[in-house]
């Protein structure tokens, strides 16, 4: 028999006993139900190995001297302008009590194990038999199917009931669809090949195939414990998934989910260091029967090939320190790489299957899904930057000769560009942690100047435009709690769509741009 | 001399209207920055324990804030958020969220 003894934290009626009500049945803070408590409520940010993901590293050394009352604050109320919610109320006294002592006792964890067994075992079927699914949209969209938007709401906890992927028409800017995901969804792909489906990922590693004409879930598999990397191939047979958590990405049947093969991610990075690595990016190309994936701290950028036996691997090494996110241009033959470390953007030839030259790019190079726009005859590629040093820029390169044209300043950090052909502006996200998070700041295509700043409240981060271009949208994240939607031209509030911390939005239109900006003549280039 | 007497009254006035002159725009920043961690603008989480604010009658919300400012109405929590709270400050917080729509 369990004790459940409660500590009451106050008098207020309705508050204590929902407190009760919750915390009924946890146990007294002991440290093997507290390794269960930290993966249920904190992992999905802070790393189920412990060592930090989207949210600082929690272990031994990382907390070392930290004192338990002020981390008991922070855990009870939660930290102001960050994703961090309070889990007053969710958890007992005694339950944050105890995971703080445990966190400060319990080292980073080396590379925990998440098997292509683990996966097989981890898939779950919603919808057997897909003949029964509709064949058209439940819910009015365009015949093209194009107007279609996904965000991914994140939920205040990371998990629950917030947790979706949210589904708008973007003529119309009504929900058409909402799929619960458990925790929280981080990366929206949709099928190159065949328009009802999606493929959603969420911050533990989960993968689920959502059927959009019905708006749901069909089949999910866990393909780690953290990280955010996906992509679907050029057919729309394959999805490649990397984690974080544990150091591997895999090759999942499209239409299954079930698991074709692993890989682990370790190689020789530039210092010569031999060492095992996070995925970052993965990406499918429209040029070819491949995936790339980067290795974050190996400093590799691996060519996969799907139509070759056993999916070989072609490495590219010495692509810099700390790798992070990528975009496609020239048909999708070439691809820009962020590296965090050495504040470059390194341009891939994915045909030669090498680097053609490292571009200047700013603080922390973070270029989210990338930009690139055909302006006066040049392509012309804008790039994000994480980093809130002194030089808070956002890169513009020109893409056919590889070199830095502009570093346009904005007001602070920035973490990802969106641009269509047809709309006049750059949107960039201001994420410095002050004021200046509530804004988004826009860039005229032609001057390459910051001609305005909008403030959408909440964390304002994430921008991006309809398929048609005539809207911009932008989630006002945190506690903002809602997507706010701008006319593309005059810049004016046109709607707004609740729903609880919004994070990434993801166009259908990118299927067939490619990268945000670019026309979809662009893609055929490289058929 | 003409300057300071108006002055005092333009004090005066704003003094004595205080309960009426709330500011919606310096209520939603000191919401935002206070509140809104737990209680959201419009809800709450789905997922949280904490009671939705908007659209509250905005005397209760300014009772309620001062009797947990004042610790006649005890929680270890909201003591303390109201703690750091002047008398300005909820009302304008407790007019914003009374004018927000849930």
């Amino acid at each position: 028999m369990k004790t459940t003894k409660t500590k009451r934290l106050n008098q207020s009626l309705t508050l204590s006993s929902l407190a009760l009500l919750l915390s009924t049945g946890a146990a007294w803070a002991k440290s093997d139900n507290m390794h269960q408590l930290y993966q249920d409520n904190c992992a999905s940010c802070h790393g189920s190995d412990h060592g930090g993901y989207l949210a600082p590293a929690l272990n031994a050394d990382t907390l070392k001297g930290r004192s338990p009352t002020a981390l008991r604050t922070i855990v009870m109320a939660g930290s102001f302008d960050t994703l961090m919610p309070p889990f007053y109320g969710k958890l007992s006294d005694d339950e944050i009590r105890g995971v703080i002592k445990h966190l400060q006792e319990t080292p980073k964890q080396p590379n925990p194990a998440w098997t292509i067994d683990d996966m097989k075992k981890s898939l779950k079927v919603y919808v057997k038999d897909e003949s029964t699914l509709p064949a058209k949209p439940t819910f009015q969209i365009d015949e093209k199917f194009e107007n279609l938007i996904g965000v991914a709401a994140r939920g205040k906890y990371g998990r629950g009931e917030g947790s979706k992927a949210i589904f708008i028409n973007s003529a119309t800017h009504q929900k058409v669809g909402e799929v619960s995901t458990g925790t929280a969804a981080h990366i929206i792909d949709f099928n190159p090949a065949n328009p009802r489906w999606a493929y959603v990922k969420t911050d533990t590693a989960e993968i689920f195939k959502v059927d959009l004409y019905s708006m749901q879930a069909v089949r999910s598999i866990k393909t780690g414990w953290n990280g955010p990397g996906m992509g679907v191939s050029r057919d729309g047979k394959y999805i490649m998934a990397g984690s974080f958590v544990p150091h591997n990405a895999v090759i999942l049947d499209a239409d299954t989910l079930e698991p074709l093969k692993t890989f682990e991610l370790e190689g020789t990075d530039p210092d010569g260091k031999h060492v095992s690595s996070d995925s970052g990016m993965i990406i499918g190309t429209p040029y070819a029967d491949i995936f790339a994936i980067a290795l974050e701290n190996a400093g590799q950028v691996w060519v996969v090939d799907l139509k070759k036996e056993g999916f070989p691997v072609t490495r590219i090494e010495n692509v810099g320190h700390h790798l992070h996110d990528a975009f496609l241009t020239h048909g999708g033959k070439k691809l820009m790489i962020a590296s965090y470390d050495d504040s470059i953007v390194a341009a891939i030839d994915l045909e030669k299957r090498e680097i053609i030259k490292k571009l200047e790019a700013g603080c922390v190079p973070h270029v989210g899904g990338g930009s690139a726009v055909k302006v006066d005859g040049r392509t012309l590629g804008f790039g994000t930057n994480f980093g809130d040093c002194d030089k808070t820029v956002v890169s513009v390169w020109d893409l056919d000769k590889m070199e830095v044209v502009k570093q346009v300043p904005v007001s602070g950090g920035t973490e990802s560009p969106a641009a269509h052909a047809n709309a006049p502006y750059v949107a960039v996200d201001i994420i410095s942690k002050d004021r200046r998070a509530r804004t988004i700041q826009l860039i005229d295509k032609k001057t390459l100047e910051v001609v305005k700043t909008l403030d959408v409240g909440g964390h304002a981060y994430f921008p991006e435009y309809s398929a048609d271009g005539k809207f911009l949208y932008v989630s006002a994240g945190y506690n903002g709690d809602e997507v706010v939607v701008y006319d593309s031209n005059t810049l004016q509030k046109v709607a707004s769509v609740p729903m609880e911390s919004p994070a990434g939005i993801f166009s259908r239109g990118r299927v067939k741009y490619m990268t945000r900006g670019l026309s979809p003549d662009e893609m055929e280039q490289g058929k | 001399m003409r300057a300071k007497i108006s002055l005092i009254l333009l004090a005066g006035l704003l003094a004595a209207g205080s309960s009426q002159a709330a500011s919606l725009y310096a209520g939603q920043s000191k919401a935002a920055a206070v509140c809104s961690q737990c209680h959201g603008i419009r809800n709450p989480s789905a997922d949280a324990p904490f009671p939705p604010l908007a659209g509250r009658d905005p005397e209760y919300l300014k009772t309620a804030i001062k009797q947990y400012r004042d610790k006649t109405r005890k929680s270890d929590i909201m003591n303390a958020i109201a703690g750091s709270l002047t008398d300005a400050e909820i009302n304008d917080i407790a007019s914003y969220y009374g004018s927000v729509k849930p």
